[in-house]
């Protein structure tokens, strides 16, 4: 049994099917790319496992336990966390109150009235270390650059320390020796985290994917390594609409 | 670890420098003149409470009225009692006229002072619980927040005015007995009276701080940003939501109280909607992200409201409007927002500058923000 299972996922936006019967299983520490064309259903996948959106049918099963029926703040508590394609950092928030709140092991209102200082040690500390933003602690979110931004958003998300990481385009405005950092620590974390990501960077995904699910109009329409991906007629069907472009691209 | 933190210690012990020794000192200790005052610090602790809910939780309650109104009359329904021991049944005397022949049951507790002290927090604060369950529950956020609030407010004071026999209708409860506590007797015209109502203010603003100081201040203000973001970390945003109105609620609820005490009646125009909305003026010109600055806001709005009144007896509401449009247009973070402007500008010039531009160069990652690229 893997730690993440989707059984027949089904969501309806009016009479559009957006994930339509989708199967899909991670095992635990495991880093699986999410691949397809726009439209094809890849962050309502997201959005339906983390409880952002509703699923009309199937069933997300997480670590054993079904979560499909759960509100967003019990689904983060049992260890799913998601990182946004837009950066959704709290921009009138400092660096270390940022932090502070995805710090979220004790989530309840009355733990939360008895912390009135941020701990620096500890997690804290290795966080500020991995993402380097040791020397901005006090710095707004909102003046931050962008790619600060991002080291910040993902810095949270380590501090939040899920079991289960959904990412959405991480490097997304992210310059090649950012990416090539952001790629450092997704494979650190390998192991410990199970993480899906979508992501369009081909260059990005060869370097940190082992497995990668490719999906199409909402369905399963590819899963393997990357090599055979690229070679899956079906694949380049869908990306490049027929066999000659395909040809002509590759 | 924080400067506002700072900011806002250095803040509230000028504050609390300034009720207990310069305010009694500047009014020669005449307790007329700090009996008025006193009733400004009432005032400036339920705008307090509105910062608590509308500045950290972005909820804003234009209905805290409510809550305060319901606090006064708890107070005045035991001083009322106390006042008509001697009359028939023990029973307020416009009952009497109104053809009550025994006193309705909700009454009763009102002779304990305890119940009376509890419940002057307790009732406001479950009032506003249930409606927090109703709106926090629901994802209710925004104008719908201010409607419904408001709407509550209109109904509360409706049902206060219409049920005379028992809150004395629109003349509110009068003839009320002072105030009895440990054997001291509540004088509103006396010093000590005076400094029961600063105590009073100075201990629930060290409430409301260490709360606001708190994560959970943290948090509040995190889904005043963006609540949905909050809610993946795994907060329940709504418990947040609900302690926050309900902290507020009772704080409201006390300062209703001691405005009982101030003016020595209740009346349903405590919770009418120029009242509240007056609340909602006070908080925005001191400013809402400070809980002492709402406070302050609050005692400089009234004051001159006592200065100006007196000379345009009826152009003083015209005055209120003027000043908060000004305020919205020009200083929409009220007069806390021009301070901490001007600090951090004095900030951004010293070299020891840790949240400036300075910062943000130093850094190897950000030499120049990406271009996002197209997928």
């Amino acid at each position: 049994m893997g730690h993440l299972e989707l059984h027949n996922l089904q969501v309806q936006f009016g009479g559009l099917r957006a994930v339509d019967g989708l199967n899909l299983s991670l095992e635990q520490g495991e880093l699986r790319c999410l691949l397809g064309p726009n439209g094809a259903g890849k962050s309502t996948t997201l959005d339906l496992i983390c409880g952002k959106t509703a699923a009309s049918g199937g069933s997300v099963i997480f670590g054993g336990i079904d979560v499909t029926h759960m509100a967003e703040y019990q689904r983060a508590r049992h260890g799913i966390g998601r990182k946004f394609q837009v950066p959704s950092v709290f921009k009138d928030l400092s660096v270390i109150e940022n932090l502070e709140v995805a710090r979220s092991q004790h989530p309840g209102v009355l733990a939360s009235l008895r912390v009135f200082r941020s701990r620096l040690s500890g997690r804290m500390d290795e966080v500020l270390t991995i993402v380097g933003l040791h020397d901005h602690l006090h710095v707004k979110a909102g003046n931050l650059s962008h790619g600060q931004t991002q080291w910040l958003e993902i810095a949270m998300l380590l501090m939040q320390d899920c079991k289960l990481i959904l990412m959405d385009e991480p490097t997304a405005g992210m310059t090649v020796q950012e990416t090539l950092k952001t790629a450092d620590i997704f494979n650190s974390l390998r192991g410990s985290h199970t993480m899906l990501v979508v992501e369009h960077d081909m260059s990005f995904v060869r370097v940190i994917a082992e497995q990668v699910t490719v999906m199409d109009q909402g369905k399963l329409l590819a899963q393997g390594t990357v090599a055979e991906i690229e070679r899956d007629p079906k694949v380049r069907q869908a990306y490049l609409g027929d066999e000659e472009t395909a040809d002509a691209a590759s | 670890m924080n400067t506002t933190f700072k900011t806002d210690i250095i803040g509230y012990g000028l504050f609390a420098a300034l009720i207990l020794f310069v305010v009694p000192w500047a009014f020669a200790f005449d307790g007329f003149e700090l009996n008025t005052f006193a009733r400004y610090l009432t005032l400036g602790m339920v705008a307090m409470a509105l910062a608590l809910s509308w500045g950290y939780a972005g909820v804003l309650n234009l209905g805290q009225a409510a809550t305060f109104g319901l606090g006064s009359y708890v107070m005045a329904m035991h001083l009322k009692l106390r006042a008509s021991a001697s009359s028939y049944n023990g029973m307020p005397d416009f009952m009497g006229w109104t053809n009550v022949e025994v006193l309705p049951w909700f009454w009763e507790p009102f002779h304990s002072l305890t119940f009376t002290l509890v419940a002057g927090l307790a009732l406001p604060a479950l009032v506003a619980w249930l409606m927090a369950v109703f709106m926090f529950r629901g994802r209710v956020t925004g104008v719908f927040v201010a409607i419904i609030t408001l709407a509550f407010l209109v109904a509360l004071q409706l049902v206060f005015i219409s049920e005379q026999r028992y809150t004395g209708g629109q003349n509110g409860l009068t003839g009320l007995a002072p105030l009895e506590l440990f054997g001291w007797r509540a004088d509103a015209y006396s010093t000590s009276f005076y400094y029961m109502v600063a105590g009073c203010l100075i201990t629930a603003l060290a409430l409301g701080l260490a709360v606001v100081r708190s994560k959970v201040g943290l948090i509040l203000r995190a889904i005043r940003e963006d609540a949905n973001r909050v809610r993946f970390f795994g907060y329940d945003v709504a418990r947040y939501e609900t302690l926050a109105f309900c902290v507020s609620a009772a704080l409201a609820g006390w300062a209703g109280m001691l405005y009982v005490l101030v003016l020595e009646f209740a009346s349903p125009t405590y919770m009418s909607v120029p009242f509240s909305l007056g609340i909602v003026i006070w908080c925005a010109v001191g400013g809402r992200e400070s809980l002492v600055a709402a406070a302050l806001g609050a005692v400089v709005v009234n004051m001159l409201e006592g200065r100006l009144s007196s000379i345009f007896v009826e152009g003083w509401f015209l005055f209120l409007g003027i000043l908060f449009i000004v305020v919205v247009l020009v200083m929409p973070r009220g007069l806390y927002g021009l301070f901490s402007d001007a600090v951090q500008r004095l900030q951004t010039v010293s070299p020891r500058d840790r949240g400036g531009k300075v910062a943000t160069k130093a850094t190897p990652l950000s030499a120049t923000p990406a271009v996002k690229e197209e997928n």
